[in-house]
């Protein structure tokens, strides 16, 4: 009995009515975003099959390959629809930028010949990377179409060359791997014969690093200073220093650049921890990969932790002021913690849909509801800097400049004014004294 | 020089939602080497008025001049020449004593050398003695309480303004504070205080002022009023002019 009734007292300290809004807002805002995330998913990975083919041999036997990929043969495997271009020159760059296509494979002239001589053929295989994403740098279609040219090879060969009894050395070695594929990934205009994947996973380390500090930043810098502002509050240290001979703006400016400082050690602590771990596991990745990315523009220099910093910087600032201002309104610890739901929401949603798509893919209503959020910029950050979105680099910095000032407007205002006192006073609470006081 | 008035409170009104006062035309003087106190029970509307003095709080209506300057013009000003301790309030839990006393004289100082001379009076007046190495989060209410109100004598001000300094104290801890605050005033530092204990009150300050629901309803010394009332104690003063004020 006794155990009941501490349990129930327990339950109703921690379901207080706060931490059911929090979470009826958190059902809701999951439950919306599911729904576009399914949808940008599905977008993606639409874009990602589509199979796009050059026929530059133009022969029957190309041409049946193309149909064989269009109607498999199994009855099991669904028909797929071939989206046929020509090419007008060789630069893929500009070919897949005019032809608005993440990747293609090309069935160079002479592929027939290759296979009639018993060759191992050559196939291209371009594709475009454009984000660290994990879903953008999925090229599933064009997998598929490899698959299935090897596929339809292997039958060719299997149809006109075994009947006919013996086979040589070199036909073995045709009939193991009928083809060979010659891939090129683009980045912007530059482009390296290494394939996307490998590309993708030689660098997968360091663009996993840079969200985690971030989200860590944001994080701790917040909780930090929440919790100094609510003590502040609560000990009444804050009216002290308010009613004393020191400007109101020295109070705040310090207690922000005191969380900042504190914020940059967490990060730089976390970085070199951090870094250790990946060059540790990209040591595995070979130099001459290593060179392709370099070739491509793809390199982790000087510049680009420059730029990352500054949006990391300017994150980490917004981060703080919004979480001065919701301390503003705490009136005890445990209220402390609820008010940082927003901003762990804020920080996890863009968090997540960066690490896994190309948020500036995205179909419009959800892109730019992703980009309101000022943390998605940085969590971008690592995009827009590699893959030159200098526009999108740029406004986000100018988005973020604008959502500070007025951040820093409303942290002014509330510890410049009444608010700063007044705002503890919750209201049911006031009203609760009222009731006593009319009594 | 005796007579002249240090804190001067003008029809001083505070609401917090439109149409609710909850302090309304206080007006009262308080003069060099006086102890003023505002006695009212819960909610009376004693720690708004003492906020709308200390700066925090803007007055919906009214005024005070703290060493002459305006609250409502010159807050800065008013701010050099007023400290301030908030009801419960407490210290920076992982400061030492020491430290919180240092860090406040710098706030309060000009200088480092006066900075240095505030912090050797406040270690004088708490008589903490080594306990002041330890955090004040290992300090009992009445330890903090005497450090908080060393830090608020320290700086000299004009006015000290204490918000219920002997609630939650033990007699011993609350007679040590009176005392403390009697022989400032008689050094010539003038007191606002709080209290809704109307007893201890009277041994404590020369001029109350009698506060309920928001109205200052009577001002005077604890003995001009107990004649005036023909009470026992303030407490009985107290409840007559509430029923008085209820008549009219
Ligand atoms: N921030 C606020 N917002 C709205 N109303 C408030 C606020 N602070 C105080 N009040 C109301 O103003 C009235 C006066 O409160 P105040 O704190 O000044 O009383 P007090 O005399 O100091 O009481 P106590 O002895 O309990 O400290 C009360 O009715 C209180 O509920
Ligand atoms: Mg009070």
């Amino acid at each position: 009995m006794k155990f009941f009734s501490i349990l129930k007292k327990e339950l109703r300290e921690m379901l207080n009515m706060q931490m059911i809004l929090m979470l009826v807002f958190l059902v809701v805002v999951m439950y919306s975003m599911s729904g576009f995330v399914d949808s940008a998913i599905d977008e993606s990975m639409e874009e990602s099959a589509e199979i796009v083919l050059c026929d530059k041999d133009n022969t029957d036997f190309s041409k049946s390959v193309i149909r064989f990929i269009e109607h498999p043969t199994a009855e099991t495997e669904a028909d797929n629809e071939v989206k046929l271009i020509t090419l007008e020159s060789d630069d893929y760059a500009a070919e897949l930028k005019r032809l608005d296509k993440k990747s293609f494979v090309i069935i160079p002239e002479g592929f027939t010949d290759k296979i009639n001589n018993g060759e191992q053929a050559e196939l291209i295989y371009v594709s475009k990377m454009t984000s660290f994403s994990t879903m953008s740098n999925m090229n599933a279609g064009s997998e598929t179409a490899v698959a299935y040219i090897e596929a339809a090879v292997k039958s060719a060969i299997f149809t006109n060359k075994v009947q006919l009894g013996k086979l040589s050395e070199n036909e073995v070695t045709q009939i193991n791997s009928p083809i060979t594929i010659k891939e090129n990934t683009i980045v912007g205009d530059k482009s390296s014969e290494i394939s996307q994947m490998i590309l993708y996973s030689s660098v997968f380390g360091q663009t996993l690093l840079l969200p985690l500090v971030v989200y860590m930043l944001i994080l701790l810098g917040s909780q930090s200073m929440i919790n100094a502002v609510t003590a502040e509050k609560l000990d009444k240290t804050l009216e002290t220093l308010l009613s004393a001979p020191v400007s109101r703006l020295s109070v705040l400016s310090a207690k922000m650049l005191a969380a900042a400082i504190v914020a940059l050690i967490n990060a730089a602590v976390y970085m070199v921890g951090m870094n250790n771990m990946t060059t540790a596991a990209s040591g595995a990745v070979p130099e001459e990969y290593k060179k392709y990315a370099a070739e491509l523009g793809i390199s982790f220099g000087l510049k680009y932790y420059l730029l990352i910093g500054i949006q990391m910087l300017l994150s980490t600032i917004i981060a703080l002021s919004l979480a001065m201002i919701l301390g503003a309104f705490a009136k005890n610890v445990k209220s402390s913690q609820t008010l940082l739901m927003p901003i762990l929401f804020l920080t996890i949603i863009p968090f997540m849909a960066a690490e896994f798509i190309d948020i500036s893919s995205l179909p419009g209503a959800i892109k730019y509801l992703l980009y309101a959020i000022p943390f998605t910029h940085t969590f971008m950050a690592s995009d827009t800097v590699t893959f030159s979105k200098t526009s999108l680099y740029v406004g986000g910095l100018i988005y973020q400049a604008v959502f500070l000032m007025v951040c820093v407007i409303a942290a002014i205002k509330i510890f410049t004014t009444d608010k700063i006192v007044t705002a503890s006073e919750n209201t049911s609470s006031r009203r609760k004294r009222k009731k006593h006081s009319d009594n | 020089m005796e007579n002249e008035i240090v804190l001067s409170v003008k029809g001083l009104s505070k609401q917090y939602k439109k149409g609710v006062y909850a302090s309304q035309d206080v007006t009262f003087d308080i003069k060099k080497g006086e102890i003023f106190a505002l006695i009212g029970p819960n909610g009376a509307g004693k720690t708004t008025t003492i906020r709308m003095i200390a700066t925090l709080l803007t007055p919906t209506e009214g005024d005070a001049l703290v060493g002459g300057h305006s609250v409502t013009e010159e807050p800065d000003k008013v701010r050099k020449c007023l400290t301030y301790l908030p009801d419960e309030a407490g210290a920076y839990k992982n400061m030492t004593g020491r430290k919180y006393l240092q860090f406040m004289a710098d706030i309060y100082a000009d200088n480092k050398s006066q900075a240095a001379e505030f912090v050797k009076r406040a270690e004088e007046i708490c008589a903490l003695g080594d306990r002041l190495d330890d955090k004040a989060e290992s300090y009992s209410r009445g330890m903090i309480r005497k450090l908080l109100l060393a830090r608020t004598i320290m700086p000299h001000p004009v006015v000290a303004i204490l918000d219920e300094p002997t609630s939650g104290l033990d007699i011993i801890n609350a007679l040590e504070i009176r005392r403390m605050i009697r022989t400032l005033a008689a050094d010539g530092m003038s007191f606002l205080l709080s209290s809704h204990n109307m007893l201890e009150i009277e041994y404590v300050s020369d001029r109350v002022g009698i506060i309920a629901n928001g109205h200052l309803l009577e001002t005077g010394a604890p003995k001009e009023l107990l004649e005036k009332y023909g009470a026992q104690n303030l407490e009985e003063v107290f409840e007559r002019v509430v029923k008085n004020n209820e008549v009219l």
